[in-house]
């Protein structure tokens, strides 16, 4: 149990790492750019490991929706994004406010998909996530 | 002394708050795949796709080059880091974890590293040590998440 923590807490690591390299690397060349070799060189990677371990194509991929097959078009401008960020705003505000527009929009699509969950826990996070992000608000005087 | 190159302005706050929607959204789809097929093809098709696509965007757009110097080597490898977490994260997902365990234990794990690699300006980053605002602000931020996480929902 603690060494399967440990692994989580380490893939949450791992997250921040890529980011930083994607991020240095954007820095040598572009934002873009940086995300095409995160996408191409996760994609050699994957594909060896699928190998190594069999099963790629396993259960029945063929039948989930089409706008399943969205998520790597819309990954790139992600990963882009944050590569652009680090640079300019730092590691720790970069993930902070992901974090929170991901935590807000899960929400929401929650919400939306109908899934089920507590209103008020969802209001109490949702208001503390917004009051953190008051806190680093731009145009604010820094004393 | 909203200049100073720390402070964020309204477009990298939005940008960053974009991005995070953009995560949910990558979330539902890969999610969605790995429901049908296996999690390498999960983690597969997205990386396959997004080459393609990050490749028709470069080709289209040419940015520039910031530097005229190649970058180190060890800068193409951010990928196979990427891929790493997917298949850390769906290995912990089916243990007693759970999803959310994971999800909270992981942004704990980001939240933690990015501040370390804040305060040591890690692979070749700029430094930028945090004020008070800032772990007030995390303190705040992780909280709201954490409640979502773990009594907002079923996912």
């Amino acid at each position: 149990m603690i060494g399967f923590a440990a692994l989580a807490v380490l893939a949450g690591v791992l997250v921040g790492l890529s980011r930083q390299i994607n991020g240095r690397l954007a820095l040598s060349t572009s934002a873009m750019e940086s995300s095409f070799w995160n996408h191409l060189i996760g994609l050699i990677f994957i594909t060896l490991a699928a190998m190594a371990f069999g099963g790629l194509f396993a259960g029945e991929p063929v039948a989930s929706p089409w706008w399943a097959y969205l998520g790597g078009p819309v990954g790139v401008i992600f990963i882009a994004a944050g590569s652009w960020l680090i640079a300019r705003i730092g590691a720790a505000q970069t993930a902070m406010l992901i974090i929170a527009g991901q935590m807000i929009s899960g929400v929401v699509l929650d919400i939306i998909l109908g899934a089920p969950g507590s209103p008020v826990a969802r209001g109490i996070g949702v208001a503390l996530i917004l009051a953190g992000m008051w806190v680093t608000r731009p145009g604010r005087n820094r004393t | 002394m909203n200049d100073t190159p720390d402070a964020p302005r309204l477009y990298h706050f939005a940008a960053a708050f974009g991005a995070g929607g953009l995560l949910s959204l990558m979330v539902l789809f890969n999610g969605t795949l790995a429901a049908y097929g296996s999690l390498f093809f999960a983690s597969w098709v997205p990386h396959l796709t997004g080459s393609v696509a990050a490749l028709a965007l470069l080709i289209w757009l040419r940015p520039r080059r910031a530097a005229a110097a190649r970058p180190p080597l060890w800068t193409y490898l951010g990928g196979v880091s990427g891929a790493l977490t997917v298949m850390l994260t769906s290995a912990t997902m089916n243990t007693a974890l759970a999803l959310s365990g994971t999800i909270a234990l992981g942004l704990a794990g980001q939240v933690l590293f990015s501040l370390f690699a804040d305060i040591r300006g890690l692979f070749g980053l700029p430094q930028k040590m945090p004020g008070p605002r800032d772990y007030l602000s995390l303190a705040l931020i992780t909280a709201g998440s954490l409640i979502i996480i773990f009594f907002g929902g079923a996912s």
